[in-house]
């Protein structure tokens, strides 16, 4: 699966979401619980604002030193005896890939949940070229399973269905006779998937963050399957967003507690592991060869420009789970593998304007996302950035909606035009107005009046009254 | 033997460039503005810390049993019985005999036929097999962080990562001695280490109780890929 | 006390009412009032949708027209965030941006007024009944007044206050947003009306204008009995 996955518009994606009643249901309750969950671990932590900020220092330091820190990371995964490639595009990430399990001649790849694999596509790359690729991620697993069914959420990625949808899919695919119990679920997956973390030749992981100062990469689940793949087969590779990394051990429990509390509302996710290049002379599990693919596609042209803040994420999907637009559209309406603010911020960054020019009016700009990010992004801000180089500098909007706002600009900069303005619209909706209100409105009052009543103008404005009353000031 | 780097020259001449300078030889870390983590549990007692995780231990539903030295035996063969006995899969290390288990491992146990297996260089592959099958795992925890309830394993020709990860439950043996805040001082420990040209382990595990999932309906389900069911044994020590 | 009204187009066309309100609350505080008769927009619909070259002259206009005044007092949150952002948007601008920072400093939404600056928190009011107070996103997050206006409704006599389920979920107004995405904003909107009809409140208190009109509009239209009230209103209630 590439970034973009629908051929769909947006309009469209969203009222085929909107009327999913399963996904709704499903993305509420699970905002609702975590948005409890999340306050309560940063109110349990104390001083949360301090350790956002401290959360931020850290990536913004590391931004504008991107090139010394993956300098020094590549140098010592290298000591270790890892090898290191650094990818400028998505096809020489996955071509790189292939050629490393070529060489190995491997045929299973078992996977841990990657979101930047996804972006480059990677596994329809290994499919053709013959491997069996197989996600161990119970959520991802689902979504395999289900003849490939996009992710809609970067933490969650099934969170659009719901168990029964779950069981059939089981049933249908795997063979699975039990109920719709989560417990009963995860048992068949488990039993499944535990054969073919054995067989695998190759384990490919994303990676969290990696550590300059020591050249370790880590991985942070709750499964358990990323140990799993890190632990048994023969070759790891690892695929990470270049903006990842951190100085030192140091930043880096930082980084990770920030991550699990806004992500889960967890002190610590069941498994943070840190790895270091392959296994040690001497040691009998992990991968015998390690390969670190460190990918750009479209990041360093972030850099240095006003969206520079937005490659500070740690995918903790705290702005998903806080959005109030996400949650009645769910993740695939956004057509990006990266769903929410930040989906709506990065997609048109990575993807472009073409695919992806919509997202960024997708929001109230209510600011919630802003508020939850643990490193500080200004998502909100950034979606109004958008805003601003759509219409302004691609002029990417419609003509009338262009011309309507000109003749606002000069409408609402004086006083006389604003109030004949203000009459004439007093006038031309009186026939309109029933009991003080306007049920059918014309122009651009119908998208208004589709949906809610309209206030009418009324006889007496503000003004005119604190004129009478208190006299002309 | 040193591993290749591939592509890196241009890659990196390109980010200096979007940042509007030349390419940085070296850089300085900071003096961070914030430091908050420091401040978390710093004064706390060891007795305090206890407290804390077993507070914790709810959290992460896993179990916690304290014990003394002399008492130590007799509470892991307890937890080992009620999780269903053997096969066992066991670190090779020297604790076991510093805390008085040798007597359980080595006569014990195989007399009550539970098997034993301890990690085993000789063996190679075999030893992942044998944790595969195992019942249970046991290690000892390198470091105890109180605040999240978890155990921090250095892995090591001797100490292998399959042991915690791949039989279906799994014992932390945690001298009361290891207990630090949380991962801060963990972190500490391993620049520590670094800093006395020590090498880095090449796995370090952090882990908090048994393996779960909410993937499902973000409904928390225990036991996933790794262990189904996790207990602490804390051993009085200091 | 000298304060410059600064009224907004909503409540200077729909909700004069609000307004009046406003008036009498600061005029029994001892305050001075003017309106400032250049003021017209903030700008705010224009910016937000993304057009930021063709809302500064309707910014200007307002950092005129403000430039004399010692307090700027408005009934919404979300306009006088705008105001605070003037000096982000003029940044580059040496000639307004001074202009436009004295203009974000001096500016107060009623309710951060009242509690911040004249330092009181009962100002006398009475009305009877339950109500919930919605929590307009950009006052609570952007302009940061969020405990402002519940400390003041805790004090109004006969007012039982009952928590809005999710309350801090926008009501999907947005500006532009709730004609250009209409799909969206009507389920958003629904939902703001079912969680505050869950109450059983008899009114549904705001700060803002905008999510007012957005909340009693589709109540009306869907036949849901719940009154829409600015805090004014029920400030310069005595029943």
């Amino acid at each position: 699966m590439s970034m973009k996955f629908s051929k769909k518009n947006f309009a469209d994606r969203t009222k085929d979401n909107i009327s999913d009643d399963f996904m709704r249901q499903a993305v509420a309750s699970a905002q609702e619980r975590l948005h409890g969950r999340r306050l309560d671990a940063a109110e349990e932590l104390g001083s949360w604002e301090e350790w956002r900020s401290h959360g931020e220092e850290i990536r913004q330091h590391v931004l504008e030193n991107l090139d010394f820190y993956l300098y020094q990371l590549s140098e010592n995964v290298a000591k270790r005896g890892g090898h290191v490639f650094f990818a400028k595009t998505a096809e020489e990430a996955s071509n790189y890939v292939r050629n490393v399990i070529k060489e190995k001649d491997g045929k299973k790849v078992v996977k841990s949940k990657s979101m930047v694999t996804e972006e480059i596509n990677l596994n329809a790359v290994l499919e053709e070229a013959g491997c069996e690729v197989i996600e161990t991620d119970l959520g991802e697993y689902i979504l395999q399973v289900d003849d490939h069914d996009p992710p809609s959420h970067i933490v969650a990625p099934a969170l659009h269905k719901n168990r029964e949808q779950i069981r059939e899919v089981f049933a249908e695919k795997l063979d699975y006779h039990n109920t719709s119990k989560p417990e009963e679920l995860a048992l068949h997956a488990r039993e499944k998937l535990r054969q073919e973390f054995l067989d695998a030749d190759i384990g490919i992981t994303g990676c969290n963050f990696a550590i300059a100062e020591t050249g370790s990469i880590s991985l942070v689940t709750n499964e358990g399957n990323a140990r799993l793949v890190s632990a048994l087969p023969k070759t790891q590779i690892t695929v990470m967003g270049m903006e990842r990394v951190v100085p030192s051990f140091e930043e880096f429990e930082v980084l990770v507690s920030l991550l699990t509390r806004s992500a889960v509302g967890q002190k610590l996710t069941s498994y943070v592991t840190a790895l270091t290049g392959p296994r040690d002379e001497g040691d009998l599990d992990g991968p015998e060869e390690f390969h670190l693919v460190i990918v750009d596609n479209g990041r360093s042209e972030i850099l240095g420009t006003e969206f520079q803040s937005v490659l500070q994420c740690i995918r903790c999907a705290a702005c998903v789970n806080v959005c109030p637009v996400y949650r009645h559209i769910g993740g695939h309406s956004y057509g990006s593998i990266y769903s929410g603010p930040i989906g709506a911020v990065l997609s048109p960054l990575l993807g472009g304007y073409d695919d992806f020019k919509e997202l960024p009016f997708a929001s109230t700009l209510c600011g919630a996302c802003t508020d939850a990010c643990p490193v500080k992004i200004p998502l909100h801000e950034l979606l109004h950035t958008h805003r601003r180089i759509i219409v302004e500098e691609e002029g990417r909007s419609p003509i009338s909606e262009r011309l309507a706002m000109k003749a606002f600009g000069i409408g609402a900069s004086s006083n006389p035009l604003y109030s004949m303005g203000a009459k004439v619209a007093s006038t031309a909706m009186k026939p309109l107005t029933k009991n003080d209100r306007i049920s059918k409105g014309p122009g651009p009052l119908k998208e208004w009046t589709d949906l809610r009543e309209f206030p009418a103008v009324g006889n007496t404005r503000f003004r005119d009254w604190f004129y009478d009353q208190k006299g002309g000031k | 033997m040193t591993g290749t780097i591939q592509n890196r020259d241009a890659f990196l001449g390109n980010i200096a460039t979007q940042l509007g300078r030349e390419q940085k030889a070296k850089v300085e870390k900071p003096e961070w503005k914030h430091q908050p983590q420091r401040r978390v549990l710093v004064n706390a007692s060891i007795d305090e810390l206890l407290e804390v995780l077993r507070v914790q231990c709810e959290q992460i539903h896993t179990d916690i049993v304290e014990t003394t030295k002399e008492a130590l035996p007799a509470a892991v063969d307890g937890v080992v019985k009620a999780y269903g006995g053997g096969p066992l899969s066991l670190w090779k290390d020297e604790r076991f005999a510093e805390y008085g288990l040798s007597k359980l491992l080595e006569t014990d146990w195989p007399s009550q036929q539970i098997e034993v297996n301890c990690w085993d260089t000789s063996l190679g592959e075999k030893n992942i097999e044998l944790a595969e099958q195992a019942n249970i795992g046991i290690t000892f925890s390198d470091m105890t962080l109180a605040e999240s309830g978890t155990v921090v394993l250095f892995s090591s020709p001797d100490k292998g990562r399959s042991v915690s990860l791949l039989p279906t439950h799994y014992i932390a043996l945690i001298p009361k001695s290891t207990l630090v805040p949380r991962i801060t001082q963990a972190s500490d420990l391993i620049r520590e280490k670094l800093n006395n040209g020590e090498k880095v382990p090449s796995c370090i595990n952090f882990i908090t109780g048994p393996s779960n999932s909410a993937d499902i309906e973000m409904n928390l389900v225990i036991g996933v890929h790794g262990p189904v069911k996790a207990t602490y044994i804390v051993i009085e020590d200091c | 006390m000298k304060v410059s009204l600064f009224i907004t187009c909503l409540v200077d066309m729909f909700y004069a009412d609000a307004g009046k309100d406003m008036v009498e609350v600061l005029e029994r505080q001892g305050c001075e009032l003017s309106f400032p008769k250049g003021q017209v927009c903030c700008g705010q619909p224009a910016y937000n949708s993304g057009y930021v070259e063709s809302s500064k002259s309707a910014m200007k206009n307002m950092i005129k027209t403000f430039e004399d005044a010692e307090y700027v007092v408005t009934p919404s949150g979300s306009c006088a965030t705008m105001f605070k952002l003037y000096p982000n948007v003029f940044k580059d601008d040496p000639n307004w941006l001074p202009r436009a920072q004295k203009l974000a400093d001096k500016t107060y939404e009623f309710t951060q007024f009242l509690v911040n600056v004249l330092q009181v928190e009962n100002v006398g009011a009475k009305l009877t009944g339950k109500a919930t107070y919605h929590p307009s996103c950009h006052m609570t997050r952007l302009l940061g007044a969020s405990e402002e206006p519940r400390k003041l409704l805790d004090q109004v006599e006969g007012l039982e206050m009952i928590p809005l389920p999710n309350a801090h979920n926008c009501c999907g107004f947005g500006g532009t947003f709730s004609v250009k995405m209409g799909d969206i904003s009507e389920q958003m909107v629904d939902e703001k009306v079912n969680s505050a009809m869950a109450t059983e409140a008899d009114y549904l208190i705001g700060a803002d204008c905008g999510c007012l009109m957005n909340i009693g509009g589709r109540a009306e239209r869907v036949g849901k009995p719940i009154r829409v009230m600015h805090i004014a209103q029920v400030l310069n209630s005595h029943e």
